[in-house]
């Protein structure tokens, strides 16, 4: 069964100069499982993501034929079924901790705000179940953390503490965007081995979005490849290195590599008939 | 050959709320001249302070840093600049936000008495390929991987023999990425430039560098050349870690 269907799903931004599509028809679906979403910057990554919880601000509005949450439909929910639903059961890793935290609150706060709120803890319980987060996300000093404030912590310190935050209310179901790329090579390994510890134990599903194709081909079970608001490939992910799509082989192509030669990398073509349509 | 860049024994300490953070302690290095040297690490390692450390940007609390054999005055001054230019990482946070792209090109040239102005500005939009439509673009009408060849036509408006790179690549897309990569190597080959280059991404560093420095918590842990690199000749464990990491960035 499927955790999320997501069928047909077209995000428009009404601009001065007409309308911008920025989701053109996507559609997936989600099991307990890792799927990868790669594409370029403007492709409509983390669009699609943030339509998944109806994040999109007007003028943009989000349009689908389905959109199926666990038996429930999120494009005809009301906007108070949705509170119900973000952060308890569908969370969102945002991609830059340094915009996404509250830069005037400690760290502890903002991570109780939601047990104190939401649950009706006490100060003494959320403060120890916030600790316990921290611990989960290899944080050395959990008691210090707290008591910071976001400007305080490193890129990769702010960004598990983002992790944290989302893990607390246990999800069903974490949207994470770019939720490593500002992290080096061994912390995101930290990082990745705690979501993939998620999905296995708890069952969660995952939305990983990404621009890192090797990345996800490592880490994801499934991936859809993107390309100015359309999937252009759906490939399961430790097929990505032998993909066929021009688009995907070109972005593969244009990586540099360890030991390879110094000729100039390879643009990207984006002349086929893949690219107008 | 002598020795163009010369670090030794290089220290930096912050002064944070009282306590000293040791960003750098006791490293050395050496680059020749028209050669490129890479610095890769963890964040907090220490990599990005030596380069501010060479530009005068962060308290050296030991050690020395000469650059064709002569020891950097304090404050650095105009010949310094003249010489030595860096490119940061984050090209949304580098260029000044109500600054026009001929206003951000211009003002080294204003500040060193360069006349010529128009045709230079011209030239290096040129040079890192951006139309000539853009001179008169804020940076917030470009793209990140157009701010960032801004970034760098700036950095060569006095051109300089040294270039300091701090991540230039980690905030673009790979196509973006391959695109500006391709610039600095073809700039580089043109201009005899020197580079030191800042990155996380082993693989970058390999393609543009032909020597590596790993560093870890503000100490030098191995040097290594590319061929090292490629035939994976490592012998510290942290530097194999790193590269253990990095494996799905080898060739094949």
């Amino acid at each position: 069964m499927s955790l999320l269907e997501v069928e047909n799903l077209r995000v428009t931004f009404s601009t001065e100069t007409g309308p911008v599509e920025a989701v053109r028809g996507v559609s997936f679906q989600l099991g307990r499982e890792r799927l990868g979403i790669v594409g370029e910057s403007g492709s409509g990554k983390t669009m699609t993501g943030r339509a998944v919880l109806r994040l999109i601000r007007p003028p943009g509005k989000i349009q689908t034929d389905r959109m199926i949450f666990d038996g429930q439909d999120l494009s005809k929910a009301s906007e108070r079924d949705m509170r119900a639903l973000r952060g308890r059961r569908i969370a969102m890793v945002m991609q830059d901790p340094k915009y996404s935290l509250n830069p005037v609150m400690r760290v502890g706060d903002q991570l109780t705000e939601g047990l104190r709120q939401r649950d009706r803890l006490g100060a003494a319980e959320a403060r120890k179940k916030a600790l316990a987060a921290l611990e989960a996300v290899q944080i050395r000093d959990p008691e210090r953390v707290m008591d910071a404030y976001p400007h305080e912590l490193s890129g990769g310190m702010g960004q598990r503490v983002m992790i944290a935050m989302m893990l607390i209310p246990e999800p069903d179901l974490l949207i994470a965007d770019e939720p490593t790329s500002a992290l080096d090579v061994t912390v995101q390994a930290e990082v990745l081995s705690i979501l993939d510890g998620l999905v296995r134990e708890r069952g969660m599903g995952l939305i990983f979005i990404s621009h890192d194709l090797r990345l996800v081909a490592r880490f994801c079970d499934r991936v859809l490849v993107m390309y100015k608001g359309r999937v252009v490939e759906e490939l399961v992910a430790r097929d990505l290195m032998a993909a066929q799509h021009p688009y995907t082989r070109g972005l593969l192509n244009c990586l540099p590599r360890i030991g390879g030669s110094r000729a100039p990398l390879p643009g990207l073509d984006r002349t086929g008939t893949w690219a107008n349509d | 050959m002598t020795d163009y860049i010369e670090i030794q024994d290089l220290s930096v300490t912050f002064d944070a709320k009282g306590r000293k953070v040791k960003a750098v302690e006791g490293v050395s290095l050496c680059v020749d001249k028209h050669k490129s040297y890479g610095l890769v690490g963890e964040s907090g390692s220490g990599k990005s302070t030596i380069l501010r450390a060479i530009c005068g940007l962060a308290p050296i609390t030991g050690g020395t840093i000469k650059i064709g054999g002569e020891a950097l005055p304090s404050p650095r001054g105009k010949s310094f600049s003249a010489r030595v230019q860096m490119v940061f990482q984050d090209p949304y946070a580098s260029l000044h936000p109500r600054h026009t792209i001929d206003r951000t090109l211009s003002e080294p040239l204003m500040i060193h008495g360069i006349g010529d102005t128009d045709s230079r500005v011209m030239k290096a939009l040129d040079d890192v390929g951006l139309p000539k439509s853009f001179r008169f673009r804020y940076p917030h009408q470009l793209s990140g991987g157009q701010r960032q060849r801004v970034a760098i036509a700036r950095a060569l408006m006095l051109q300089p023999e040294i270039l300091l790179l701090d991540e230039p690549t980690s905030a673009l897309d790979a196509s973006v990425q391959a695109e500006v990569l391709n610039l600095l190597t073809r700039l580089r080959e043109e201009r005899g430039l020197t580079f030191l280059m800042v990155s996380h991404d082993l693989a970058v560093i390999d393609h543009i560098c032909d020597d590596i420095l790993v560093m870890q918590h503000g100490r030098a842990v191995e040097e290594l050349s590319r061929e090292d690199l490629a035939s994976a000749r490592i012998s510290t464990v942290y530097a194999r870690s790193l590269f253990d990491a990095s494996a799905d960035r080898l060739l094949g």
